[in-house]
C-alpha cells in the first residue's frame, strides 16, 4: 500500500494503538512474566553498570586498597592525587587532543561523504544503482586484508597524517544502508514541488530533504561519533610518532602493557610499575566525553535507528 | 675473422672473471660472498673490539621502537642526543605500543616497510620472516662486528647461537648475550609467616611440600600458594630441576636426551610426569591454589598482598614493586625470593644465555651506509662501552664511578629502588635503562643495578650447574610446512592436559591413554621428522 499523504503517514505512526482490554493483559502469566522481566532486566543492568562504577571508585581509591581488592561500588582511602597525576601529564593531553581532532575531522567528513551515496542510491530511477550499491555491499563481505590495506595507504602516503585515520572505512556500509532507507521513505512529491519551484539537485538535498532528518543524522553522528572515539587500531598501524597517538593507544598500552608483561622469557620485565589507580582515572576520562554526551542524542538515537525500519 | 673475434671476446670474458674473482677474495667482502664494496660510505676504515665507533659523516638510522607506558619515548631524551653526538648517528624510531608490537612488527616486514633495525624480538620470533627474505642473514656479516664476535668468543656461546641456526645454517637474529645463565623467577614466601612458624626457607621441592604443608596446618582454610603468571612461570622453573620443560619452558614440543642423543617428545618424558604428579599433589591437598592456573596476576596479588596466600611466583621486580608495597596492611610482614629448589634432576637450572635481540632488514643491505651501520650496531648494543651508556647513561650527568669503578646514580636521579623520590628518572626523563638498548651483558654490568639482596640471591644461583643445551636441528621449508600442522595441536593438547592432570579434572591413571591420544595426533611422526633433521643437520655441519 502506498500512501502518498505525510502528515497521514505520520498521524498514523504517532498515534499509540488503542488500549484494548484483552484477557492476556491481566492473567496471571503475563504478571509473572513482567516480574521476571523486572528482575532479569535489573540483572543485566548490575552485570553491565558494575564494572564502571567500580572502575570510577577505584579511580578516587588509594592504591593499597585496589591492590588487596578492597574497592568495590565505593572509594576507599579517597584521594584526587591520582587525577592531578594523570592531568599533569602532558602526554595524555596531546593525545586527547588528537582523539578530539580525528573523531571531529572522521565524523564531518564520514557524514557528508555519507549523506551523498545514500541520497543517491535512494533515488529508484538512477541508472546503474544496483551496481552501485552492489559496490558498497561487496565491502561488509569482503576486504582486502590487513598488508594489502597497509601497502595502499602508505602507497598513497597517508602514513603518519590525519588522512590516514579518517579516509579509509569513512563509508560504513550498515550507516549507508540505513540512511538510503530513510532517505527512500521521504515523500517523493516533496522533492518534486521544490523541483517545481526551480531548486536544483543540490538546494533538495540541502533545503529539503535535510532539514527533514535531523533524526537519523544525529543517529549517524553519534554511531560515527562513538565509533572514531572508540577506534585505536587504524592509529596504531598507521602512524609511527607517539605524538600523532589518539588517547584509545595510550590507555591500551597503559593497561595492556602492564597486565603482559610476561611474554615468554621477558627477563627484565620491568613492564609493571604503572598502578591500577593510575589506569582507572585514565579510562574515566577517556571514557567521559561519550558518556557525557550521550544522554542528549539519546531521544534522536531512539527515533533515529528505527527511521525506516518499516518501510511502506 | 669472425671466429677471431669471438675468440677475443671470450678471452676477455674469461679474463674479467678472474680479475672479478681475485677482487672477491681480498677483504672487501663479508662472509657471505656479499661484495661490500661501494657500501662503506661513513664507515670507519679500521675498526675492532676496543674502539669507539663514530660514523665518518652524519648518519641516519631507522628503527622500529618498543615503546614502553611507563617511560614513553620522548625527543628530547638525552639518550638520542648523546648517541649523536658520540657516534654521529641520528635514530630514527618507529614508535610501536607495546600492547601490540608483534603485530605491527609483523605488517611494516611483510609490507616491505621494515625499518633498518628490529628491535626486540625474541629467538624464534624471527623464523616466519626467515622464508620470505626480508631480513638480514646475519651471520654472514658478523665480520662486520668485531665486538659481537669477541664476545661471542671470550664467553664461548657458540652452542647459543648454533640453537638459532635455521635450514640454511645461518641465522638471522642478533641475540642479546648474557655472560652467564641468569635465572630471576623462583617463589617467594612470606618470611615473617616461616619464622613464626619455626619453618626455614625449602631447599628442595619435597621441602617446599613440607613448608606448605605446615603453613597450611597453620591456616586451614587458605590456599598456601596462590600463583600468578597463570602458573607458567613456576611449571618453568620447577620443570627445570625436574629435567624438562614445561610453562613459559614449552616453547617447542622436544627435549633434547643427553644421554641417548636423540629428541624427546616433551610431554610424554618420565620427568614430565613427575612434574605434573607433584603439583597434582599440592592442588589435591589444598596447598595450591586451583586459580593458579587461570586467575589474573592482580587477583593473585591481591590474595598474597591481604594475607590470603604465602607463597608466590616472584622476579627481582615483583618483590620491589608489587609484594612489599601491598603488604603494608599487614603489620610485620616480610617477603623474600628463595633460592630455586632443587628438583630430582639435582641442583641445576637450564637457561639460555641468548635472549632478545633484534633483525635487520634485508634492504639495509643495499644502501651504501650498510658497512657504517652495523658498525654502529655492533657498538651500541655490544661494546661495553656501548652497553654501559645504554644502562647508566653519561657518566657525570645520570651517574659516577668511584675509584673501584663502582657505578653510583646521581642522587637527583632515581632507577629502580634506587634514589627512590628523587626528582628526576633515568628511564623516564633521560631514556637509558630502556628495553630497548639495556639487555645482557657482563654479569657486572647486570647485577650493577641490582639491589643487595638480589645481588646474594644471585650468588647462590651461580653455584647451580647448568644443564646442556639442544643441538640444532633446523627443518627445511617442505618439513616446516608439515611439521606446523602436528606442531600446534600437539602444544595445545599437551597444555590442556597437563592443567587437567594438576587440577584433577583428568585421573593420573590416563596416562596411557593420554599419550595414544597423541599419537593419534601424529606425535610419532613429528619426532621421526625433528630427529632426521637433527641427524641431517649433524653431518652438514658437525
Amino acid at each position: 500500500m502506498v500512501t502518498t499523504d505525510p502528515t497521514q503517514l505520520m498521524e498514523r505512526l504517532d498515534k499509540p494503538a488503542a488500549p484494548r482490554r484483552t484477557s492476556l493483559d491481566d492473567s496471571r502469566g503475563y504478571r509473572i512474566f513482567r516480574v521476571v522481566n523486572v528482575v532479569v532486566l535489573l540483572g543485566v543492568v548490575a552485570v553491565t553498570l558494575y564494572p564502571f562504577v567500580n572502575i570510577v571508585a577505584q579511580s578516587f581509591s588509594s592504591e593499597l586498597y585496589i591492590r588487596t581488592g578492597q574497592v568495590n561500588l565505593f572509594p576507599r582511602g579517597f584521594n584526587l592525587d591520582t587525577y592531578k597525576l594523570v592531568a599533569a601529564d602532558p602526554v595524555f593531553w596531546n593525545s586527547y587532543l588528537n582523539t578530539v581532532i580525528y573523531t571531529v575531522t572522521a565524523t564531518a567528513i564520514s557524514i557528508v561523504l555519507t549523506t551523498i551515496y545514500a541520497y543517491v542510491l535512494s533515488k529508484h530511477r538512477l541508472k546503474g544503482r544496483n551496481l552501485l550499491i552492489g559496490i558498497a555491499v561487496f565491502t561488509m563481505f569482503f576486504n582486502g586484508g590487513l598488508i594489502p590495506n597497509y601497502v595502499l595507504v602508505s602507497g598513497l602516503g597517508m602514513t603518519n597524517t590525519i588522512w590516514a585515520v579518517v579516509l579509509p572505512n569513512a563509508i560504513s556500509v550498515f550507516n549507508l544502508l540505513v540512511m538510503k532507507a530513510f532517505f527512500e521513505s521521504l515523500p517523493a512529491e516533496l522533492e518534486e514541488a521544490a523541483a517545481i519551484d526551480g531548486l536544483n539537485t543540490y538546494g533538495i538535498l540541502l533545503k529539503i530533504v535535510l532539514p527533514l532528518s535531523k533524526a537519523v543524522l544525529a543517529t549517524m553522528i553519534l554511531f560515527y561519533a562513538v565509533a572514531n572515539w572508540n577506534s585505536w587500531f587504524q592509529a596504531f598501524i598507521y602512524f609511527d610518532r607517539s605524538e600523532l597517538f589518539p588517547v584509545t593507544v595510550y590507555l591500551r598500552n597503559m593497561i595492556a602493557g602492564a597486565s603482559s608483561a610476561t611474554a615468554v622469557g621477558a627477563v627484565e620485565s620491568n613492564a609493571l610499575a604503572i598502578s591500577a589507580n593510575i589506569k582507572a582515572v585514565t579510562m574515566v576520562l577517556t571514557v567521559l566525553p561519550i558518556v557525557v554526551v550521550y544522554p542528549f542524542i539519546q531521544r534522536y538515537f531512539v527515533s533515529g535507528v528505527m527511521l525506516g525500519a518499516v518501510k511502506q | 675473422m669472425r671466429t677471431k673475434w669471438k675468440r677475443t671476446l671470450l678471452t676477455l670474458v674469461a679474463g674479467s672473471l678472474v680479475v672479478g674473482t681475485a677482487a672477491c677474495s681480498d677483504d672487501s667482502t663479508g662472509a657471505g660472498g656479499v661484495d661490500l664494496e661501494g657500501k662503506k660510505v661513513a664507515a670507519m676504515a679500521e675498526y675492532k673490539a676496543g674502539d669507539q665507533f663514530k660514523a665518518t659523516e652524519p648518519l641516519d638510522v631507522s628503527l622500529l621502537y618498543l615503546d614502553q607506558a611507563h617511560y614513553p619515548l620522548k625527543n628530547d631524551w638525552l639518550l638520542w642526543s648523546e648517541i649523536t653526538s658520540r657516534t654521529n648517528v641520528k635514530l630514527q624510531p618507529t614508535v610501536v605500543p607495546y600492547s601490540d608490537y608483534d603485530q605491527k612488527r609483523g605488517l611494516v616486514i611483510s609490507s616491505g616497510n621494515a625499518p633498518t633495525i628490529i628491535s626486540k624480538t625474541y629467538p624464534g620470533q624471527e623464523e616466519p620472516f626467515v622464508s620470505s627474505g626480508a631480513i638480514l642473514p646475519v651471520s654472514d656479516y658478523l665480520d662486520l662486528m668485531p665486538h659481537f664476535k669477541e664476545k661471542i668468543e671470550k664467553w664461548k656461546l657458540q652452542p647459543e647461537l648454533n640453537t638459532l641456526r635455521q635450514a640454511d645454517g645461518k641465522f638471522y637474529l642478533l641475540p642479546g648475550v648474557h655472560e652467564a645463565v641468569w635465572q630471576d623467577y623462583t617463589l617467594a614466601f612470606r618470611t615473617d609467616e616461616l619464622t613464626r612458624l619455626g619453618l626455614s626457607a625449602p631447599k628442595t621441592w619435597d621441602e617446599v611440600y613440607t613448608v606448605l604443608k605446615a603453613i597450611k596446618a597453620a591456616h586451614p582454610d587458605s590456599y598456601p600458594l596462590s600463583d600468578r603468571f597463570e602458573g607458567k612461570a613456576i611449571l618453568n622453573y620447577a620443570g627445570q630441576t625436574f629435567g624438562t620443560q614445561a610453562g613459559w619452558g614449552y616453547v617447542k614440543n622436544t627435549t633434547w636426551n643427553e644421554s641417548e642423543q636423540k629428541f624427546d617428545f616433551t610431554g610424554v618424558t618420565p620427568e614430565y610426569k613427575q612434574l605434573i604428579e607433584y603439583f597434582r599433589k599440592l592442588v589435591d591437598e589444598g596447598l595450591m591454589d586451583p586459580e593458579s592456573f587461570t586467575q589474573k596476576d592482580d587477583a593473585a596479588i591481591q590474595k598474597f598482598a591481604s594475607g590470603k596466600s604465602f607463597a608466590i611466583s616472584s622476579n627481582a621486580q615483583n618483590i620491589v614493586n608489587d609484594y612489599r608495597p601491598n603488604l603494608g596492611n599487614i603489620p610485620g610482614a616480610t617477603v623474600a625470593k628463595i633460592p630455586l629448589p632443587a628438583g630430582p634432576k639435582g641442583d641445576v637450572i637450564r637457561g639460555l644465555r641468548t635472549e632478545n635481540g633484534i633483525m635487520i632488514s634485508s634492504k639495509a643491505v643495499e644502501s651504501d651506509k650498510f658497512v657504517a651501520t652495523m658498525q654502529f650496531i655492533d657498538w651500541l648494543w655490544y661494546s661495553d662501552k656501548g652497553q654501559e651508556f645504554v644502562k647508566w647513561g653519561v657518566e657525570g650527568t645520570t651517574f659516577e664511578k668511584d675509584a673501584s669503578g663502582k657505578r653510583k646514580l646521581k642522587p637527583e636521579v632515581a632507577f629502580g629502588g634506587m634514589n627512590v623520590g628523587a626528582p628526576k628518572n633515568l628511564q623516564r626523563d633521560f631514556g637509558f635503562s630502556g628495553g630497548v638498548f639495556a639487555y645482557g651483558g657482563p654479569t657486572e654490568l647486570l647485577q650493577s643495578t641490582f639491589t643487595e639482596e638480589e645481588v646474594a640471591f644471585q650468588k647462590t644461583m651461580a653455584d647451580k650447574k647448568v644443564l646442556p643445551l639442544a643441538p640444532p636441528a633446523p627443518f627445511d621449508e617442505l618439513e616446516r610446512e608439515r611439521a606446523t600442522l602436528w606442531e600446534t595441536p600437539l602444544k595445545d593438547f599437551v597444555l590442556q592436559s597437563t592443567l587437567q592432570f594438576i587440577l584433577g579434572s583428568r585421573d593420573m591413571s590416563t596416562w596411557d591413554a593420554y599419550v595414544k591420544e597423541l599419537d593419534a595426533k601424529g606425535m610419532t611422526e613429528y619426532m621421526e621428522l625433528v630427529n632426521s633433521a637433527y641427524k641431517r643437520y649433524k653431518e652438514k655441519n658437525g
